[in-house]
């Protein structure tokens, strides 16, 4: 295998809007340097050096550079070009992995709660006391309240499904025939409409924050199986 | 034909769910990522044009202190921009080696 050229930003553009056989070394060059970057930015998703991490890179490939060429004018510059390249190239390989993961999978099979979340998880403070615990399952069952006073289950089924189970907001938005961004910006106005509500409430949720970023004292924690 | 926010109040109020009883797990970490949601926040877009300045500028170990409040609270929030993300670093990473 010949090793790609190495070129400046300039002149990967310059060769790249060129025609004849300057494009065409470019055009190879970047597809060499392509499918080499895939196969190293996927195997969190597919087993290094398999079949179907080098078919995958080989066929992203293709549509990243169709893709590439046409928005070159969109390249700002900011990094280096083969960088922006890559970009390009995982959103469009790890749409293709989602679309084949979540394709048999139906927009309420998404929502539905896993069996282990059903078994109930709970959040306790074990050296709490009897009223440090119960002022903590009140401040948990007020959000509660207020997540069910606001939100429409499906908004909340939504917001648990991407939260908690890391369900791709891409899949969901394909199955709701939208676009992810708009799918974010809805959950985004929902939280915030939920924040809001929460601060004319007067709750003050940092010490639930500190449990989760694993900073408080308080001994915060979540346990399995102790009832919900 | 009805527009996206159609489309999806359509879909949200349909009762086809029903409402279900949230685990305190689940308020606990939902109630976290209300709590850090800000009126501004990047969105998927905003972030996706960023991230190969972004990934380069973590790479070589530069300050990016400025960057953080913005492009590190939607990656704690996108499952997808976070993949998209780690997915560039290992890209770039190997490339280094």
């Amino acid at each position: 295998m010949v090793r790609p050229r190495v070129r400046e930003n300039r002149e990967w553009l310059e060769a790249l809007a060129a025609g004849g056989d300057e494009r065409e070394a470019a055009l190879a060059d970047l597809r060499e340097v392509l499918v080499s970057g895939l196969r190293r930015g996927l195997t969190a998703w597919l087993e290094a050096d398999s079949p179907q991490l080098r078919a995958l890179a080989e066929d992203v490939t293709q549509e990243a550079l169709v893709r590439i060429l046409d928005r070159l004018d969109t390249f700002e510059g900011r990094s280096r070009f083969t960088t922006w390249a890559y970009k390009v190239a995982i959103r469009i390989a790890l749409s293709e992995l989602r679309r084949k993961q979540w394709h048999d999978v139906s927009l309420d099979q998404m929502l539905a709660p896993e069996a282990d979340e059903a078994l109930g998880m709970t959040v306790v403070d074990p050296l709490a006391g009897p009223e440090a615990f119960a002022e903590q399952r009140d401040t948990l069952a007020r959000i509660g309240r207020i997540l069910q006073e606001e939100l429409t289950p499906r908004q909340m089924a939504m917001m648990e499904a991407v939260a908690l189970r890391g369900i791709p907001m891409e899949a969901l938005a394909q199955k709701l025939g939208v676009e992810r961004n708009a799918l974010y910006k809805m959950m985004h106005d929902a939280r915030l409409k939920l924040k809001r509500r929460m601060a004319r409430e007067g709750l003050d949720l940092g010490e639930l924050i500190a449990a989760f970023e694993g900073g408080n004292t308080s001994g915060l924690q979540i346990v399995k199986g102790q009832g919900g | 034909m009805p527009g996206f926010f159609d489309r999806v109040r359509l879909w949200l109020v349909s009762p086809r769910r029903e409402r279900a009883t949230l685990q305190p797990s689940a308020i606990a970490v939902l109630g976290r990522q209300i709590e850090v949601t800000q009126d501004f926040e990047y969105d998927c877009q905003d972030v996706y044009r960023l991230l190969d300045q972004f990934a380069e500028a973590v790479l070589r170990g530069e300050d990016v202190a400025p960057w953080i409040p913005l492009i590190r609270a939607h990656l704690e929030r996108c499952p997808d921009c976070r993949a998209e993300f780690e997915a560039l670093m290992r890209t770039l990473q190997g490339q280094e080696s």
